[in-house]
């Protein structure tokens, strides 16, 4: 398969490396292979998050700039640090507010690289749900929705169901079938 | 296995551990006191016989040094392989330092992987090497390759039935400066043959040289840079560069990197984080890398850097540049944005931010040394002054001590270290301390684990690397044996109580009669003790009382407590905030309160 590289990104304590995990399981299962580079120690304390994860033939676990097929921000200003990682055509999937999104002056460099973005209030979501740490699982649900190469919303779901620790697996299901139906009825 | 936590090595121990568990696997495991503890033990295993393995970070070895340089001369039994993470960046170190340079000057094997799969790949090759050269051998995986993720795979793994035996050699194992002049020439020789061996490693140092062909530039690259180069070319389509690995930069493939030299006219040296392989070529007329000014010196060597220095030098040498140059319009539009900067903080309720807090407001303008953990965020709180390396609060407080009382001035001194780090290093400057009559106050940060590299076991805590009970030291009967005569322990929670004790500290500290004073503030870790650590959570709230002084966000510097534009005021965010209710007393006006139950919502 062609090689399809993603960007994670968001604040440190909101969950950037399960949701990490969760793709590269997801690819794992259906026997793609993963590279992946994620950020620990010192600069995890509440700092900013990335992680990066490459799937296909490759061999560096790094996503260069203006080559990423995708980016999942779990904060919009993380989104916008990182969106140079994202390449022409790039898809970007936000938590913010589809209303407010995004800011004014990166119209045009998002309109110039043809981007495209679908934005969620993930936050506002997952503390509605009674889940507020679930953020990245509410950005993972809607992502799903769109049914994005590799991946299908079931087989997303189906690692979920397998790795979440047995205490957040409901709260996480929940959250992720609930944002998932706001991303079809998103959907172009 | 022996090992001491810290970034980006944490990870092995604990992933052998569940490795041990899955496959039934006899290894015995320990989180060692510090590096060149589990330097020691893993040699003493390596000379009975065994097949012994020492993990660390990078500046982790520069503790374990002593062990290591004398370890090289003395050789091997069985076999004894070091892993040694470097940190390129540094993203959570205090150098950039190069293991493969620590190899070199100890004169022992290194191995640098450039994948994940490489690295298991290498483990099981140091091994081997280890043990048919009878010498220590150096792994040498950086950031990437430690924090990266790639399915790899195994063949069945199986138990080393060797039993451990020591055949008494004391001219040898217990060897005087004449005998380890012969030791030495021994080691010369051993390296000189792994050089040739390693001429012709072809899994780990290989090319793809055209027989005959002459080239304009050729590339040699090892270690996570390899990778990356390796990308570029196959993105590009092109095949016009050939490229020599080279996996084990010491001792080096002299002969095969002569023959990719005699190819090319010129060739660029890709490596991390130091320069180890352009100084083994010879003819430096042809090598373009550090000491020609192509590749940066500092940083880490990321695709985007790697990309531009192959770019600019295929246009220098009038070759045909890569597809298109990298698009730095993304780069300058996120510069214009002003985006917040995102210091790392505290978590919300960490134990240690109500200590400094206290210490802050106890004696402000103290000195204030400071050591290597999570708490070295306490910078941002105004509470670390300084930080050298691990232990080195208490023996710079004791520097600053006798620097100044040399000149008859009284200089406020507060130290500030964490359990692990004090039973990694801080015994040694104690005793110091102690022993030469300097005067300070020592808190140590007692949150029952080593928090900052992932939540590892403490001496402390009598809990062992795979889960079993050891022996708990008390921290207490270890600052007493070091001869401190004031100890007192506090829970940081209190802040009015904390502020006393450290009043009363710095007090006895200036008494003529007085020492140093020791100060445990001992509060379990939010993240590690969830429960134990906050016990009854809080729903707290900011009241109209609220002047907007800020000292709350500035000098608590909570994550939950933030400024509410709408309201005009100080408010908490309720998704953060951890309910330990510690801003209660920090607040000056008393705004921050409780919500009572029957209140609702407030």
């Amino acid at each position: 398969m062609e090689t399809v590289n993603f960007v994670l990104c968001g604040l440190g304590g909101q969950g950037v490396l399960f949701m990490t995990k969760i793709l590269a399981e997801t690819a794992l299962s259906k026997g793609i292979k993963v590279m992946g580079a994620e950020t620990h120690g010192m600069a995890q304390r509440g700092g900013s998050v990335i992680s990066h994860l490459r799937l296909g033939e490759v061999q560096s676990s790094l996503v260069r700039s203006g080559t990423a097929h995708f980016l999942l921000a779990l904060d919009e200003n993380e989104a916008y640090r990182y969106l140079p990682f994202l390449g022409r055509k790039g898809r970007l999937y936000v938590n913010a507010d589809p209303g407010l999104f995004p800011r004014q002056e990166v119209r045009p460099y998002i309109k110039d690289k043809g981007i495209t973005y679908h934005c969620l209030p993930a936050t506002k979501e997952a503390m509605h749900l009674g889940a507020p740490m679930a953020s990245n699982l509410a950005l993972v649900g809607f992502f799903s929705a769109f049914d994005e190469e590799p991946f299908s919303s079931g087989e997303i779901r189906e690692t979920i169901e397998r790795i979440s620790p047995s205490r957040f697996r409901d709260l996480n299901l929940k959250v992720f079938d609930a944002c998932h139906a706001i991303g079809r009825e998103n959907m172009p | 296995m022996t090992s001491y936590p810290g970034t980006p090595s944490s990870e092995i121990l604990p992933g052998a551990v569940k490795l041990i568990r899955s496959e039934g696997l006899n290894t015995y495991t320990e989180w060692s006191t510090n590096e060149k503890v589990a330097l020691d033990n893993a040699f003493a295993a390596a000379i009975a016989g065994k097949r012994a393995a020492c993990c660390m970070k990078q500046v982790g070895l520069n503790v374990a040094a002593d062990s290591l340089m004398s370890a090289a001369y003395l050789g091997t039994v069985g076999a004894l392989v070091i892993i040694s993470c470097d940190d390129p960046g540094p993203h959570s170190s205090q150098t950039e330092q190069d293991s493969r340079l620590m190899a070199r000057l100890a004169k022992v094997p290194v191995l640098d992987p450039s994948t994940p799969e490489e690295a298991r790949q290498m483990a099981a090759f140091a091994l081997d090497l280890s043990e048919q050269f009878k010498v220590p051998v150096v792994l040498r995986p950086a950031i990437r390759v430690c924090h990266a993720r790639q399915n790899i795979s195994w063949e069945r793994l199986q138990n080393n039935e060797t039993k451990a035996a020591f055949e008494k050699d004391p001219t040898h194992w217990a060897a005087t400066p004449r005998f380890r002049f012969l030791l030495h020439k021994e080691l010369n020789k051993k390296l000189a043959d792994m050089s040739r061996m390693f001429d012709t490693l072809e899994r780990f140092n290989f090319h793809d040289l055209e027989e005959g062909k002459r080239y304009a530039l050729g590339i040699i690259a090892g270690g996570v840079p390899y990778a990356v180069v390796r990308d570029i070319f196959k993105e590009g389509d092109r095949h016009d560069i050939p490229v020599l690995k080279i996996g084990t930069p010491y001792p080096f493939p002299e002969r095969l990197a002569e023959e990719f030299l005699s190819a090319c006219q010129k060739v660029m040296v890709i490596e991390e984080t130091d320069s180890v392989i352009e100084y083994f070529l010879r003819d430096k007329q042809k090598v373009l890398g550090r000491l020609s000014g192509h590749v940066p010196s500092e940083g880490e060597l990321i695709p985007d850097v790697i990309y531009n220095v192959i770019n600019r030098t295929l246009k220098e040498l009038s070759l045909d540049p890569l597809a298109e140059d990298l698009d730095t319009s993304g780069a300058e539009l996120v510069s214009s944005l002003e985006l917040p900067v995102r210091r790392p903080t505290l978590c919300p309720g960490c134990p240690h931010r109500a200590s400094f807090f206290s210490i802050r407001k106890a004696r402000p303008k103290a000195i204030f040394t400071s050591d290597i953990g999570c708490y070295t965020l306490g910078l941002n709180l105004g509470g670390v002054d300084t930080c050298l390396d691990m232990g080195a609060a208490i023996t710079m407080a004791s520097g600053f001590y006798q620097a100044f009382a040399q000149d008859g001035a009284d200089q406020p001194i507060i130290a500030t270290i964490g359990d692990s780090t004090f039973y990694h290093s801080g015994t040694a400057g104690l005793l110091n301390a102690v022993y030469n009559d300097a005067r300070f106050v020592l808190v140590i940060l007692d949150n029952e684990i080593t928090a900052m590299t992932g939540m590892q076991p403490t001496p402390g805590l009598g809990v062992r690397a795979d889960g079993s009970k050891g022996r708990a030291i008390s921290l207490e009967q270890v600052v007493r044996g070091c001869g401190v005569e004031f100890l007192e322990i506090v829970d940081p929670y209190d802040i009015k109580a904390m502020t006393r004790v450290v009043k009363k500290a710095a007090e006895y500290v200036s008494d003529p009669n007085g020492g140093i004073a020791v100060i445990i503030a001992r509060h379990p870790c939010v993240i590690a003790y969830r429960d134990q650590a906050i016990t009854e959570r809080k729903e707290l709230t900011v009241t109209e009382d609220c002047v907007e002084c800020n000292l709350c966000i500035e000098r608590f510097e909570c994550p939950a407590l933030y400024r509410d534009e709408k309201l005009g005021r100080t408010a908490i965010n309720p998704v953060l905030c951890s309910g330990c209710g510690v801003c209660i007393d920090v607040c000056p006006k008393g705004a921050i309160v409780e919500v009572r139950k029957s209140d609702g919502n407030g």
